[in-house]
């Protein structure tokens, strides 16, 4: 069945378009989602490390200031001035307006208090600084800054002391780190985020805001690991070192980006701290996923619209394809159907050719015997009259077979197509006077339609005249008593129409092919030739038209004969 | 009916010999040539009114054999029979001076009338050639 045939052609090149835009398209978007999540994260890495480098640079401002703060108070005022105990008040209050100075201690150089103001002076009554580690640190290189240690009613404090040029005292302070907390935890990056600052040994000195006690494993092998300015990738668990890549122009920054989570780390202080900033990826990413579903969106959108014309050019050109092929298909029947006409026409003219010789012998020795029976003695020959009837009956029939092949062969009395001015109609109506008598016989009524003002054309009316007539003899035949057959003429698209249609049963479907062929007739053998029709469309095709039949939906057949309007060169 | 001298051509023996035999019968004086050259040939020689002539013949065909006697004696009636027909040749015939062209197969009476018709045609004719040639001589001192 064709139409499955194309059903499937068109099941496959809708097939392969779906996947010629999928695929591609599939792809797009896990390459541009991809590269726009790397970008995404890029940007991340470098914000952070630019955010980090800014907390840096807050942290070590502040620590200078103290450090300064201490320092100016050693530059300006001796150490007999500063020794005293009131003396000491008077600065600790003047300097401790924002409350961030806990205490203030002077030791003088082997390490034996001075002067104290702050909370904890019970406890620090004639304590001897001489061995502490940073006591020697302070000596040794003139400032020291300690870690974050959980003091006074637990708030977390460091120290920061600085020895004067001479070495001959120190000043301490204990600072309350709160305000460095909060410094540190304005960052922002994002609710899941952390920020946070661990010495050498992983020990929290600010408050993580995730809740973190201690750090990490991971972190911890981040501590461990940072050198310069490497960027590690987290590869199978275990960190590897990447390759070198400044992330910003300060170095000292190392970006560890993992599955979930970016994290920046940095020493502050001279290497005594280090700083954690940590933002979690998909926070950080809401920007990219708008971006991302916008582009999707697009993308599908696109696709979607592209595939939608893909479909509607398939069925455009699929339906063209059928079309043709169609078209060509019924050509080459036409090819075929004219080849067989032709073939057939040839056949039966050598056919003709062959049997009127013969038909001439018969006719011309019957005829001799009929001429010389006469002149028997009537007695004598007993079956005269059966001889003479019988002669003539052979007459007949090879006259009859004489139509026949002469019919086949063209021939016509009138030999050559001479073309005239023809009046169709009058044409028409001559042809039904022939027939007139043997209609009425059988109560056969002819309606005529003629149009008015039909104009003469050139042709071969006598030719024509044998096909109307073919065509109406035809008609009587088929609708027998009480029939009625309809005639009409007309002018359409420039050429003239003859309509010859009866009320009879019609033409079988599979007849309707062959009803021109030569030899092709539905009467009974003997009543028909099956050449009339054959004949009739080869005149008519010889004079240039076209004969076709068809059934009438009121019932019945139709024969129409369209010819050209060659108007005569002068009119009527 | 007329007595005049009509020429039967055509390679068929059996129609040749029935022809003649049937046209004898009826008074008139006929001859047989089985091609085209024998047809030329009895004509320079034999008196003869109409010829009928096959068209379809081996050698000389038909209508060479009309065009050489068109031009050999034109006076000579040429009626055309044939079991090889097309329209083609019937007009080509005509074109070329051909009195008719007839189908066979034909009954004796109509091909009959059709030799008489073509007789009467050659007749009037001389009849005219007659006339001119007594009026030329009418006309000159004697």
């Amino acid at each position: 069945m064709e139409n499955n045939y194309y059903k499937r052609v068109w099941l496959r090149l809708i097939g392969v378009f779906s996947l010629l835009i999928t695929v591609p398209v599939a792809i797009l978007v896990l390459v541009t989602t991809n590269s726009l999540r790397d970008a995404a994260i890029e940007k991340v890495e470098i914000s952070l490390g630019r955010l980090i480098e800014h907390k840096k640079d807050v942290i070590t401002l502040y620590l200078k200031e103290k450090e300064d703060l201490l320092a100016m108070m050693v530059g300006m005022y001796p150490i007999s001035y500063l020794g005293r105990q009131e003396n000491l008040n008077t600065l600790f209050m003047a300097v401790n307006k924002t409350g961030s100075i806990v205490d203030l201690h002077v030791i003088d150089s082997s390490g034996k208090q001075l002067a104290y103001v702050g909370p904890y002076a019970q406890s620090l009554v004639g304590k001897s600084y001489h061995d502490a580690q940073w006591f020697q640190d302070v000596l040794i290189k003139g400032s020291h800054v300690s870690d974050v240690f959980l003091g006074f009613r637990k708030i977390p404090h460091f120290v920061v002391a600085v020895s004067d040029p001479l070495k001959t005292y120190v000043l301490r302070a204990t600072i309350n780190s709160e305000q460095f907390n909060k410094l540190l935890l304005s960052t922002q990056v994002g609710p899941h985020g952390d920020t946070f600052i661990v010495n050498r040994d992983g020990t929290l000195q600010t408050p993580s805001r995730a809740g973190l006690s201690e750090l990490g494993n991971e972190d911890r092998l981040l501590l461990e690991h940072h050198e310069g300015t490497a960027i590690f990738q987290r590869e199978e668990d275990v960190f590897v070192r990447g390759d070198d890549k400044v992330v910003d122009d300060s170095g000292g920054t190392s970006i560890s980006t993992r599955e979930e989570s970016i994290v920046a780390t940095r020493w502050v202080k001279d290497g005594q701290w280090c700083l954690f900033v940590k933002a979690l990826i998909k926070d950080s990413l809401g920007p990219f996923h708008q971006v991302r579903n916008n582009i999707i969106m697009v993308i599908i959108a696109t696709s979607v619209v592209f595939f939608a014309i893909a479909v509607l050019l398939i069925n455009y050109f699929l339906k063209r394809i059928e079309g043709e092929d169609l078209r060509r298909t019924e050509l080459g029947h036409q090819m075929v159907q004219m080849e067989k006409m032709a073939t057939v026409g040839r056949l039966a003219a050598g056919i003709a050719h062959e049997i009127n010789n013969p038909l001439q012998m018969i006719t011309s020795q019957a005829e001799w015997i009929g001429e010389l029976l006469p002149e028997e003695e009537p007695g004598k020959v007993k079956n005269l009259d059966e001889y003479l009837k019988a002669i003539a009956q052979i007459k007949q029939h090879v006259r009859r077979a004489g139509t026949i092949t002469h019919r086949l062969l063209g021939f016509s009395r009138k030999i050559s197509a001479e073309k005239e001015n023809v009046r169709i109609n009058e044409l028409i109506e001559e042809t039904i006077s022939f027939v007139e008598k043997e209609a009425g016989y059988n109560n056969i009524s002819i309606v005529r339609t003629y149009a008015e003002d039909l104009p003469g054309i050139m042709t071969d009316g006598p030719q024509l005249q044998q096909v109307f007539l073919n065509l109406i003899n035809n008609a009587i035949d088929e609708v027998g008593q009480g029939g009625i057959i309809e005639i009409r003429t007309e002018v359409q698209d420039n050429k003239l129409i003859a309509e010859f249609a009866d009320n009879g049963r019609g033409i079988k479907a599979e007849n309707l092919k062959r009803i021109f062929d030569p030899f092709f007739t539905t009467k009974d053998p003997g009543k028909g030739t099956g050449l009339g029709l054959y004949i009739s469309y080869d005149i008519v095709k010889k004079l240039g038209g076209t004969i076709s039949v068809a059934n009438r939906n009121s019932g019945g057949a139709v024969f129409s004969i369209v010819l050209p309007l060659t108007k005569p060169g002068s009119g009527r | 009916m007329r007595e005049f001298n009509v020429l039967v051509v055509d390679d068929e023996q059996e129609f040749r010999d029935i022809t003649i035999k049937r046209l004898e019968k009826r008074g008139l004086k006929v001859q047989g040539a089985e091609s085209g050259e024998k047809a030329l040939q009895i004509l320079e020689h034999s008196y003869t009114d109409v010829v009928l002539l096959d068209v379809k013949m081996p050698g000389l065909d038909g209508i060479e054999t009309l065009r050489r006697i068109r031009s050999m004696k034109p006076l000579v009636e040429v009626v055309l029979l044939t079991g090889h027909a097309s329209v083609d040749s019937g007009i080509e015939g005509m074109k070329l001076g051909a009195f008719d062209y007839l189908m066979k197969p034909i009954e004796l009476e109509p091909l009959l009338e059709k030799l008489a018709d073509a007789f009467e045609k050659k007749r009037l004719h001389q009849d005219k050639i007659e006339q001119a040639q007594i009026k030329k001589n009418m006309s000159k001192p004697a």
